[in-house]
Parts: structure tokens; sequence; C-alpha cells
């Protein structure tokens, strides 16, 4: 026992002592904090450094996992964020619920170098309160091994020959969105006649599905574990370039399309600090070094011929207009999320 | 008696302390379960029973049930897996038991997310088991190790077992040696003096091994979404979308109630059996 | 016979042992994987452990779980422990509603758990960090603790304490040199458990950590999105090897001390 205890003194010791350095070495002069809550992995490194650098700044950079999560945690009264990435829809919500600060332009000149897709989105119509950071479209991957002739609807998914190898979104609004649109329906319908014919359909699909996953969708296709499934664009690109036999295609029914923006909390102590940033990030030269280097699609169109060759022949980053015209955003469904939910839930019961 | 008084007091700080960080969240729990959702998923301010109401709809009836045979199971490997180990380390030499311990408590400080992956890695069908049996031409398909009942049930074993060996060699390590030689003396065999002596005399270890077992694999919703494929509905998952992506708040905090409810109904029967159990054997 | 079954015994131990290092070999091996994601084994590499060393986030994280896992996990230890020993003079009605009580914070979702918790410190302008974080470990470790310990009192019977005290023991005199020596392996347990559940609570820690407090699991959730990085396996696989190490040494040393004891003797 006495070992024990001395060994455990021993690490309490040892772990104060190093605080006490860190805390002591952080505390050196007063300066300006610019506390980031995002996904993670989102910024280059680099950018990130040579920002705090040019504007003599800290950075503080923390992650969250999903919309749902960051919003729990805003709502339920955390502060101290001044910068927060909510994807699309999410935008919508919490312009809502009053959660969001309005952007001063005038402090984010760089704003109007974003492609003109973005410029008016449905779920900010005047960037108002947030500006697009990355997109993508959920289309379908599939590997040319196994899925021989090339997909071109979202029935495919349905095909039996894929029994136990397809793979779909942990998401119910992306899932019920697919099997919407594949029933000619909007993504956000709050129609019950049209949630329950394409639930209906999307049961039939279960038997097909290996895995429902958003996080490790990657790694299920690149070991082959899933043949084909319905997978982000920019998801689509990183899993190409490590199982070359995957490949992507939107279909014809049309897709959901989605964004990551840049948006400021209610309450930020840093505002000003924050737009700085998104100026920064949306500057041409900036935003091509950050871009190339996270592998998500960039909507400064300023950039654009600054790319490299490489980063604009990809089919997955770069996409086609067409396409984008064909994809329709999901947009706040209010009281009808209930009905999502309890499909979702009687879906995943239903064995 | 009145010398035991400052010693009663010991209780006061943590008393304190649950009170004002757990007593006080839990009535928060508890009014928000009876409020409304609004349009956007905020929190109206509004009374309704709704919430409650809503719960007997049959689909959360039967989420309810699997959700407790998967509890019950999950216990009773940890049992068959957590009670030989644990009287192993009993046996050993004091210094080696410490050893062992940590031996055994040293894989949960790696992050439990990436445990499961790697359990993933080791069960999937280009994992390391399939490729194995493959390669020595065992089998021809890939076997479905993963994203079925028996990989949660594997993940959740694995996850709780430190909880079932910690009381159950708490419990050994101090019991009385002597009775178990008293009825070896009598002529009892090892399995017979295991069953009417070991066993009764661990039963505390046991019993609490098991309700913290049980328990928490009740409300565990990571293991069934990275190693069931996310295919199947429990509870813990149900109430972690009202949050995470239905944004019920209200009717996520009824469903918490109830299974709170129903877990502390569960305990208190299973201490109830246990106890009488205890008192047959006495008279007996 | 008896040392077959002892065998038995101790192979199926070992096994169980295997079961519980198997992923943890997994992971050590592909710490190693030239792949930036879990998927395949793409070739070996050190290029993980190098960039482990300067990824700031990931070190400061370390140190954050392993502050708040120390710290939380002694107070809890430290208030379980007394509140059991009080709780054991308890009449059998005071003793089981305070048991009813500490088995709550176990069965309640951990989720409304840390949402409840977060709502009373923003309420309370607490700032979110490594001090809430404490507190909400705090919170949630120490009905383990107390829950192992109380087993150990309930098992051990008054006869030593009620021996100590007919010799003329004051009750903190029996407390030091009686009590406590006999419920320390509950005590060991049940610091371990709280240790153990400190250092991988991510759901409650979620929910009260502020900015620049990310712990480790935290950090190592948000990375699912783009996949957990190899370099979060080299991590794991640097604790696993210099815990191990730990231990041995210290078993090298006191055997060695327990020698010399002896000689001396």
């Amino acid at each position: 026992m006495k070992r024990f205890k001395s060994l455990m003194i021993g690490a309490l010791t040892a772990v104060l002592a190093v605080t006490a350095v860190g805390c002591s070495s952080s505390s050196e002069q007063e300066q300006q904090v610019l506390n980031i809550y995002s996904w993670a992995d989102n910024f280059d490194q680099d950018v990130i450094k040579d920002f705090e650098q040019k504007f003599n700044v800290k950075v503080n950079y923390d992650v969250y996992g999903s919309n749902e999560e960051m919003l729990a945690k805003i709502q339920a009264g955390a502060s101290g964020y001044d910068l927060i990435q909510p994807s699309d829809y999410m935008v919508g919500t919490m312009i809502q619920l009053g959660l969001l600060e309005e952007l001063n332009k005038a402090n984010i000149p760089n704003m109007g170098n974003i492609v003109s897709t973005f410029k008016t989105p449905p779920f900010d119509k005047e960037n108002k309160y947030s500006l697009v950071y990355t997109w993508g479209i959920t289309g379908i991957a599939y590997n040319k091994k196994y899925v021989k002739e090339t997909p071109t609807s979202w029935n495919d998914l349905w095909n039996e020959a894929y029994k136990g190898r397809v793979i779909m979104l942990n998401d119910p609004r992306e899932v019920m969105g697919m099997a919407l649109i594949k029933n000619g329906f909007s993504n956000s319908t709050t129609k019950t006649e049209e949630l329950e014919k394409s639930f209906a359909d999307l049961k039939k699909v279960v038997p097909n599905v290996v895995a429902f996953d958003t996080d490790n969708i990657k790694q299920k296709m690149i070991a082959e574990e899933a043949w084909i499934g319905t997978v982000w664009s920019g998801d689509a690109a990183f899993i190409h370039a490590q199982n070359p036999d995957v490949e992507y295609v939107i279909p014809k029914e049309g897709a959901t399309i989605w964004a990551d923006t840049m948006a400021i909390p209610k309450g930020a102590k840093n505002k000003e600090m924050a737009e700085k940033f998104i100026n920064y990030l949306m500057d041409p030269e900036v935003s091509v070094k950050n871009y190339e280097s996270i592998g998500y699609s960039n909507p400064n169109e300023k950039a654009y011929p600054l790319h490299s060759e490489e980063y604009r022949s990809n089919k997955m980053v770069f996409l086609d207009t067409a396409d984008i015209a064909r994809a329709e955003w999901l947009v706040d469904v209010g009281e009808t999320l209930q009905q999502y939910d309890r499909y979702w839930t009687e879906m995943k019961s239903g064995r | 008696m009145l010398n035991k008084k400052p010693v009663k007091l010991l209780a006061l700080p943590a008393l304190l302390w649950m009170g004002a960080l757990f007593v006080l969240p839990m009535l928060m729990i508890a009014i928000l379960s009876f409020l409304k959702r609004g349009t956007y998923g905020q929190v109206v301010y509004e009374f309704t029973l709704n919430n409650y109401i809503r719960i007997f709809d049959p689909l959360y009836g039967q989420i309810f049930w699997d959700t407790l045979v998967v509890a019950v199971l999950t216990t009773l490997f940890s049992i068959l897996c957590g009670y030989p180990l644990a009287y192993y380390i009993s046996r050993l030499e004091k210094s080696s038991q410490q050893i062992w311990l940590l031996l055994v408590m040293i894989p949960f400080w790696i992050n439990f997310l990436v445990r499961s992956y790697a359990w993933v890695i080791i069960l999937r069908s280009q994992g390391v088991i399939n490729t194995f049996l493959q390669s020595l031409g065992i089998i021809s398909e890939p076997l479905p190790l993963l994203y079925n009942s028996g990989s949660v049930l594997l993940g959740m074993v694995y996850t709780l077992m430190p909880f079932m060996v910690l009381p159950i060699y708490v419990s050994l390590e101090q019991m009385d040696r002597r009775k178990l030689e008293a009825a070896y003396d009598l002529g009892a065999t090892p399995w017979k003096a295991f069953w009417h002596v070991t066993l009764p005399m661990t039963k505390t270890g046991v019993v609490t091994g098991s309700i913290l077992v049980f328990v928490s694999s009740i409300g565990m919703f990571v293991v069934p979404d990275v190693m069931g494929g996310a295919k199947s509905a429990l509870i813990g998952n149900v109430i972690q979308n009202q949050f995470l992506s239905a944004r019920d708040w209200p009717f996520g905090s009824a469903l918490s109630i109830v299974l709170m409810l129903l877990s502390m109904l569960l305990i208190l029967l299973y201490f109830r059996a246990t106890k009488a159990s205890e008192t047959k054997e006495g008279s007996a | 016979m008896k040392t077959l079954r002892g065998n038995a015994l101790s192979g199926y131990s070992w096994l169980m042992l295997v079961f519980l290092y198997l992923p943890i070999l997994i992971l050590v091996l592909y710490s190693f994987n030239d792949s930036r994601i879990n998927a395949t084994w793409t070739g070996f590499t050190w290029k993980w452990y190098v960039s482990l060393f300067e990824n700031r986030q990931v070190m400061q994280a370390l140190m954050n779980s392993l502050t708040i896992g120390v710290i939380s996990s002694v107070i809890a230890t430290v208030l379980g422990t007394a509140a059991a020993l009080a709780v054991k003079h308890y009449s059998l009605r005071w003793s089981n509603i305070f048991n009813g009580l500490m088995y709550l914070p176990i069965v309640i979702p951990e989720i409304m758990m840390g949402l409840a918790m977060l709502v009373l410190f923003s309420q309370m302008q607490m700032e979110l960090g490594k001090v809430t974080l404490i507190l909400a470990h705090v919170t949630f470790s120490m009905p383990f603790v107390m829950v192992i310990i109380s087993g150990r009192l309930a098992d051990m019977g008054k006869d030593l304490e009620e021996a100590s005290q007919d010799l003329g023991a004051t009750p903190w005199e029996t407390l030091r040199y009686v009590t406590l020596p006999l419920i320390m392996p509950g005590i060991i347990a049940g610091f371990l458990m709280a240790f153990t559940l400190s250092l991988d609570d991510f759901i409650i820690s979620f929910f009260v950590a502020g900015p620049n407090s990310t712990t480790l699991p935290l950090y190592i959730y948000g990375l699912v999105k783009r996949g957990v990085s190899p370099e979060v396996n080299a991590l794991s696989t640097l604790l696993i090897v210099s815990t191990v190490l730990l231990v041995v040494v210290a078993e090298i040393f006191r055997r060695k001390d327990s020698k010399n004891n002896q000689s001396i003797l």
C-alpha cells in the first residue's frame, strides 16, 4: 500500500508542477484571445499560426462533432466562443433562436469574393449572420470492383445484389431527405403523407444496410466493408484518394447540398477579432493555402484561378454547376422534426 | 453512542457536494420534463403531460424491453468473465494483486472510442480474424462478425469489465478463508465449497458489480453505434437523439426520468431478491 | 487435481487478460501504419510519433486530462470514503435513503447530467473550464467510489473495530489504525475506478468544458469526423508502454527493497 501511496503522491506532484509551469508561461503578457469552436481539423495549422503572428492574437481552437452538440451547448448557456461554424440549416435555426450576432460587413471587405451561389443562400438570404466556409453535396459513392453498373439513381441502393453492403449516413434528416427526393418530394417536406410514403420505401432498404455511420463512413468505404452508399462529396474525394476504385456520382433525382459556415454567437467577447479572422480566411491567397491543405471545396471565386491544377480537376471538390443546380438545401422543419425522429426510431427498432 | 457522532458527520461534505451539484440539476430535469418543445427546439415554459403520454407508444415499450434484454445478458457475461479473473487475482500474493489490478485497469485508460475502433479493425469483413481464417483456408467467405447483436454484446462486456472485476475482487480479498478450509475439512467437494461458502460470502461484490454493469449498459449508446452499425435502437440512443437530432429536450428529460425510475425499481427488486435468498440460507 | 484446477483458473485469467489487451495490441500496431486513417495497412512509419510531439493541441489535451483526472479522483476518493464510513453508522432507514441518493447519479443518462450541470454552471455565472470539469468529474465518480467502499465495509463486520475500542482506542485512532487499513483495497479500487472514469469521460465533459480546457476524449471525439488520426494511436501506445513500464520498474525496486531488508534482518 505504501508503494501505491507514494506512486500516487508522485504522480500528483508531477502533474501539479507541470500545470504550474504551463500556467506561468502562458500568462506572461496581455494578449488578445480568439476562441474558435468548430469541427476538428477544419483549418490549416499554418494559416492559424500566420494569423496569430500578424494580428498578435492567441487562437484557442475547440472542437465539436455535430451541429446539435454545438447548439445544445450554446443553448444551455456556454459562452466564451467568438467564432462558430454551424452548417446551413443550423444557421437558420440559430437565427430563429436569436443565438447569432449580425456580421459587421465593414470589417469583412473580402466578403465579396464569395461565389454568387452562396451570396443568397436560403438559410441566410443576405449573408447577414453567416458566410459559407465550405460546402458539398450528398451523393452516391460506389466501389467499381463490386458495383459493375454505374449507379444513376438512388434506387440503386435498393438493389438486392448489395445486401449487407450498403452504407448510409447516421442522420435522420439526410437519410429521410434522400428517400423523399427519390420519391419526388422535397427533402424538407412537412406533409405527413409524403413522409409516410417515403418512410415505407425506406424501410425496404434496411436489409441491404451494413451500417448507419457518419463519422467512419470513409474507413468503411476504403476498407471495402461497404460497396455503395450515401456519402458527402468531400468525403468521397478523400476516399477516392485512398482507394481509387471508389467513384462518386450525383443521382438523377437530385441530392442534398450542405455548407459549413462562419458565424459569431450572441455575446461573443471578441467579435471584431472574429470578423478579422473571417476576412483573413476570405483572402484569395490565404484561402488557396487553407483549402488545399484541408481538401474541401473553396467558395472563394477570386481564388479559383490561383488553385493548383490537381485541386481544380478533382470532380469531387470542384463540383459540376449542373449538379449544384439540381441539389436542394435542407431547411428547418419545425415541429415536423418529431415525426422524422419517430420514423427514424421505428426504422431502427424494426427488427 | 455519543462518541460515534463525529464519525456520522463525515458524510456531510459528500452530502453537501451532491446536494449542490447533483440534486439541483436533477430538479431542473424533472421540471424540464413537464415543459413543451418550441418550433425550433427551444424550451417553452408551459406545463404539459404530453411528454409522458408519448412514452406509452408501444414503440418505446419495445425499445425499453430490448434494452433490458441486452443489459441482462451483458451483466451475466460480465460475471462469467469477471468472477474467475477476480478470484484468481485475490488468490495471488499481495504485491502481485496490485500489479494485476493495474494490468486489468490500464486498457481502460486508453480512450474508449479508440479501443472500440480497434475492435472494428479486428472483426470487420477484411479484418484481422477474417483475414487469418481465410488465409488458413478454414472459410472462403468472410464471416459477418460485426454490426450485429453479438458484436454489440461483446463491446458492452469488454467496456464494462472493470465495473465487475473491481467490486468482486474487493469482496473476495477480505473473505475469511478459514470458513472455506472448514468446508473442505467437512468433506465438501471444491464445487460445493465454492457454491455454498465462497459465493455467498462474496455476494456483496457480485451484487455491486452487477448493478454497476447493468445500469451502465442500460444507458450505453456509443457501443451500439460503433460496433452494431447503429442498426438497433436502444433507449440510450433514443434519449441521445432527443438532444442531438430531434432537439426535443423535454421529451428527452421525460425518457430519462422514466429510465431512472425503472432502474431504481430494478435495483430495489434485485436487492430484495438477494436479501431474501440470504435469509433462506440462514434458516436452512 | 488441485493444481489442475489452479492451472485452469490461471489459464482462464490470462485468457481474459489477452481479451482485454487484444484491441490494445491492434492500436499499437496501427500507430506504425502509414495511412492517415485506420482503414487499411499501407506500410510502416515512425512519422506519427514525430508529429505527435509537434501537435500542441494533443499534448495540451493530455495534460488537461491527467490534471483533471488526478485531482478529481483524489477528491472523489476522499469524500466517498468519508461518506461510506459515516453511513455505516446510520440506522438502516437512513443508510438506505443515502445509498439510494448515491445510486441516482449512476442511473441517470450522462447526456442529461451534462446538460443539467451546464445549465447550473451558466446560471451561477461560472466560467467554464478546468474547475467546472473537476467539479463535474467528482460528482459522477464519487458514487462509484462510495458503492465499492460501502460493499467492503458491509462485509467487514464490527469485531475488530469493537476490539480496538475495548482496548481503549479513541474512535479516531480506531479509524486511523484499524478501519482504514482494513478497507484500503476498497479505497484503491475506488480510486482506480474514479481515475479511469475521469480519464475516459466524454459526454459530461463535452458540456462543462470551456475554451482552452479540451481534454483528451474531447479532442479525440472531435477528430472522428475526419477520421481519428494515428497520432492518437501513437499517444495511446506511449501511455500504455509508459504505465506498464512504471508498474514493472516499481515492482523490481520493491523486490530488491524487500530482499535488502531481509538480509539486514
